[in-house]
């Protein structure tokens, strides 16, 4: 009989149930999913390669159960809520409270278990779009591959009968305490007032922020530069202590809010800022820790896409350094440049292609300032003439360099232009005589291994002894080259310093060649890799963040639809209660975003000291952190807007 | 004097799929004028709550006419339906219907912020009439911090301070205990007595109606009769009410 009426009842209360059907699905799913991506073969290698990044994992993996255990407690919570004043109900007509406790256990489980088996397609599927989506992003087919494992899904399986246990522990911990007039008035229970003055309020805020502000400091301090080696305890002490403050802050927060809205009669009585106040402050107060540990999800999230952003930036540089050219080829033999073009010409199809010479400066102006430094490699200082500067320039799709005609230019390596900026390089004395003032140290990825010498200047042609050193071919081709491409070119070399070994040509000799689909295969692995994973768990975080904040203003739509009607009563029009709900949901969902916001700021600006000098430029770091904020951002108001529309349904219902 | 609230053959009819067609309110007229305490009683199912919604806006009628002061409010269209409630209509509910994430005090402010009224005077506003009501000590608490009494006369509060046209009340003594709605129908009669307000009051419980000045008695969805009080006391103005329910029978509340 029991068993028959709590079937028609959760029949009844479907919709509630839909809401856990989908958190816990989803959830699961979401596990699944980064399980199965943690498990991969590749990710597998790469935490063999690098213990630091095997912890990172642990401690996501963690963090992700923790938050997960936390969100279908919630659900739970909210459907024992819903049903409060049913098992009040039984408990009146005489039905014991183990009976009723060991009912909603066994209907949890069973809710559980089909979540469960739902997740795991769901999941798998999600993997895939998601990694479809991120190998388009990253150009790189097939270099991750996501295959079923029996250990992912076993972890997977293991989460769920962990987290169960908790969550079900608790569940009867709260069945234990209860007594019937608690069920019978569940839903009439308020939240307590919290009774905090303001200076409290104030005091903890300042002490939070502090000991983030420290924490952000210390986390500055590990990236002093290239040579000092980040502590990695250090780090992840700084990180505890910003989720500490996080947590306390966000705590503190609504307080203070509700106190300075309140104060000013003008804000306080302006349109329906009371209103939406008033439920952002409560809501936050309820679930102060829900925004606490979401705000240390979208932190997180955060900062793994700027590391992402960082290896891709990295990644992206060094072929810009390396190979900035489809193919360039230092010519010792110059008869030899017909035959490098028609093997080129074989393979692919040729879309520009330049020779020109690398000049001498027979009066070795930058030699002179840099008094024999370790990174002169040639005897004489290097020219380049400004019309093949500019044409290679052209080549690469950037703008011509203009000089005045008593200026001229050096571009270097990075480590060649700290030197030369040290030695206050100003003027250069031409063979005739001519004193040229400079115009700027730049660092424009041109191939320095190629071209042998880390910094050369740059002059206007008619300053140019002509005095040949090397001769470069610079091929531009339509079609991607192939990491193949190298080694074809390189058995071309006079055949007689070549030989085979092992199915290698190895070849003795001065040539160097450059193929852009080389230089892409030897940097692809690590660098890719890192940035891929966090690039995945940045999304998995995401769809996790939003989903529970999605989850949550809905479960409130439902369960406070009558505010609206009292609003609606009073003469509140509906576009006005819609506006108050677009609001109230705005809140709720930036904020949560502005400490993210700050953290993920400071902490790339803190590691780009360590990853400017592979980076293109110094300040190439805020370019990342606006994509991946504006990134975040879209995928973030996808899940505001979907919310938006199914709050305003419930409402109308 | 002009009335406020006119009823001309307001008839609201329900039909069901199999055609069977239920008539709440069967062709009522009536008029109310300023600073009237009316009460619509009757029993269980005699259309006294849809009346009362056709009035407030909330319901539509089948045909006949709403008028509160010059409009006629069945002719109005959605946009304006909520203008018109904000400005000419206060409500109390049976179950006080107050936001629990505000004060009282906001909760009685609320229809003022709606209004646009100035933020400088809502305070003034809400501590007067606070005052009036005898609710003052209480505004810096939250709703389920006060007892059933005291948030149905924030309730009311809330719906006067707009200086609506008309109140209309729907069973507000519902949910009190004795005490509580006398002490609620009292601060009732005084909002119509000092501050001069309408107030149209729909209830099934005899002792409520005694503080109204007219009774109007409705059975099956049409006014069954109708009494004033006129100089009478409160008491035998109850005994007149009792006398009229036990006329019309059916299970009337006569307890108290």
């Amino acid at each position: 009989m029991l068993n028959k009426l709590a079937l028609r009842n959760a029949k009844r209360s479907i919709k509630d149930y839909m809401i856990y059907l989908i958190t816990v699905t989803l959830s699961f799913s979401f596990i699944f999913a980064f399980n199965l991506i943690s498990f991969s073969k590749d990710v597998l290698n790469l935490s063999s390669m690098m213990v630091n990044f095997k912890y990172s994992m642990y401690f996501v993996n963690g963090l992700i159960i923790f938050v997960i255990c936390f969100l279908i407690n919630y659900t739970t919570k909210f459907i024992f809520k819903k049903r409060s004043k049913e098992f009040g109900t039984y408990l009146i007509l005489g039905i014991k409270k183990k009976q009723i406790t060991s009912l909603f256990t066994r209907e949890n489980i069973i809710l559980g278990s089909c979540s469960f088996v739902l997740s795991i397609p769901l999941g798998y599927l999600f993997s895939m779009i998601m990694s479809y989506i991120m190998m388009t992003i990253f150009e790189l087919p097939k270099l991750i591959k996501i295959n079923i494992t029996i250990r992912a899904l076993g972890l997977t399986f293991l989460y769920f009968l962990l987290i169960y246990f908790i969550v079900l522990l608790l569940l009867r911990k709260r069945f234990k305490k209860l007594k019937i007039h608690d069920l019978l008035y569940l839903e009439r229970k308020n939240e307590k007032r919290r009774k905090q003055s303001i200076v409290t309020s104030c005091l903890f805020l300042c002490f939070f922020l502090a000991i983030g502000f420290y924490a952000l400091f210390v986390f500055d301090k590990q990236f002093a530069g290239i040579n000092v080696e980040p502590s990695m305890v250090k780090i992840f002490q700084s990180i505890l202590m910003i989720i500490i403050s996080i947590y306390g802050t966000t705590l503190t927060i609504p307080n203070i809010l509700i106190y300075l809205v309140l104060k000013s009669k003008k804000i306080k009585y302006h349109q329906d800022n009371l209103f939406v106040v008033r439920l952002f402050s409560s809501k936050i107060k309820t679930m102060s820790f829900t925004l606490g540990t979401l705000t240390v999800l979208i932190t997180l999230t955060l900062v793994a896409l700027n590391i992402s952003s960082l290896f891709k930036g990295m990644f992206e540089y060094q072929i810009k350094q390396n190979a900035p050219y489809d193919i360039s080829i230092n010519v010792i033999n110059t008869e030899n440049v017909a035959k490098y073009l028609a093997k080129i010409e074989e393979d692919y199809t040729i879309k520009d292609q330049y020779i020109h010479h690398s000049y001498q400066d027979s009066q070795n102006n930058i030699r002179k300032k840099l008094e024999n430094d370790v990174y002169l490699w040639h005897q004489q200082d290097i020219v380049i003439k400004l019309s093949d500067y500019n044409k290679l320039m052209a080549l690469k799709n950037e703008k011509p360099l203009e000089l005045r005609d008593d200026e001229y230019l050096i571009n270097c390596s990075k480590e060649a232009c700290e030197k030369i900026k040290e030695s206050n390089m100003t003027s250069f004395e031409t063979k005739k005589g001519t004193f040229l003032t400079l115009k700027e140290i730049t660092n424009q990825g041109f191939d320095y291994n190629i071209t042998g010498f880390s910094y050369f200047a740059v002059l206007k042609d008619e300053y140019v002894e002509e005095i040949i050193i090397d001769t470069f071919l610079t091929v531009n081709t339509l079609e991607k080259t192939k990491e193949q491409f190298a080694e074809t070119l390189a058995s071309m070399e006079d055949s007689e310093n070549c030989r085979l070994e092992d199915n290698y040509y190895i070849c003795y000799t001065s040539s160097k060649i450059a193929v852009k689909g080389k230089e892409e295969a030897n940097n692809k692995s690590f660098m890719t890799i890192t940035s891929f994973i966090c690039f995945y768990i940045a999304f998995i975080f995401t769809a996790v963040v939003g989903t529970i904040l999605a989850i949550l203003a809905l479960s409130e739509s439902c369960e406070y639809k009558y505010r609206y009607t009292v609003l609606k009563r009073l003469g509140y029009k509906e576009s006005d209660c819609y506006k108050s709900i677009r609001k109230q949901l705005l809140l709720f969902f930036l904020f949560p975003l502005i400490i993210p916001c700050l953290v993920s700021f400071t902490t790339i600006h803190s590691m780009n000291k360590l990853f400017q000098i592979v980076l293109t430029s110094n300040n190439e770091y805020f370019h990342y952190f606006l994509a991946s904020f504006l990134l975040f951002l879209a995928i973030y108001s996808l899940y505001l807007i979907t919310t938006y529309f199914g709050y305003k349904k419930n409402i109308e219902e | 004097m002009e009335q406020i609230l006119k009823l001309n053959h307001v008839k609201k009819y329900y039909g069901d799929k199999s055609g069977l067609i239920t008539k709440a309110v069967n062709g009522i007229s009536f008029e109310i004028e300023p600073q009237e305490f009316v009460a619509i009683m009757g029993s269980s199912g005699s259309g006294k709550t849809t009346l009362l919604n056709c009035m407030a806006t909330i319901d539509t009628v089948t045909s006949g006419q709403i008028l509160i002061g010059e409009k006629d409010i069945t002719t109005l269209k959605e946009s304006e339906i909520a203008d018109f409630r904000r400005k000419e209509l206060g409500f109390i509910f049976q179950d006080f219907n107050l936001l629990d994430t505000l004060t009282i005090e906001e909760n009685i402010a609320l229809s003022l912020i709606i209004n646009h009224e100035n933020p400088e005077k809502i305070e003034d506003l809400v501590k007067e009439l606070a005052i009036k009501l005898g609710i003052e000590s209480i505004l810096n608490k939250f709703p389920y911090e006060v007892s059933g009494g005291q948030k149905q006369r924030c309730a009311c509060a809330r719906a006067l301070i707009n200086q609506p046209k008309i109140i209309l009340a729907d069973e507000p003594t519902g949910a009190l205990d004795s005490k509580s709605a006398r002490m609620l129908l009292e601060t009732m009669a005084l909002m119509n007595q000092e501050l001069n307000s309408t107030i149209l009051m729909v209830t099934h419980d005899a002792f409520s109606a005694s503080f109204c000045k007219r009774v109007m008695f409705l059975k099956d969805g049409k006014i069954f009769s109708e009494i004033y009080k006129g100089e009478k006391s409160r008491k035998e103005f109850f005994h007149e009410i009792l006398d009229v329910l036990t006329l019309l029978g059916g299970d009337v509340d006569l307890v108290k």
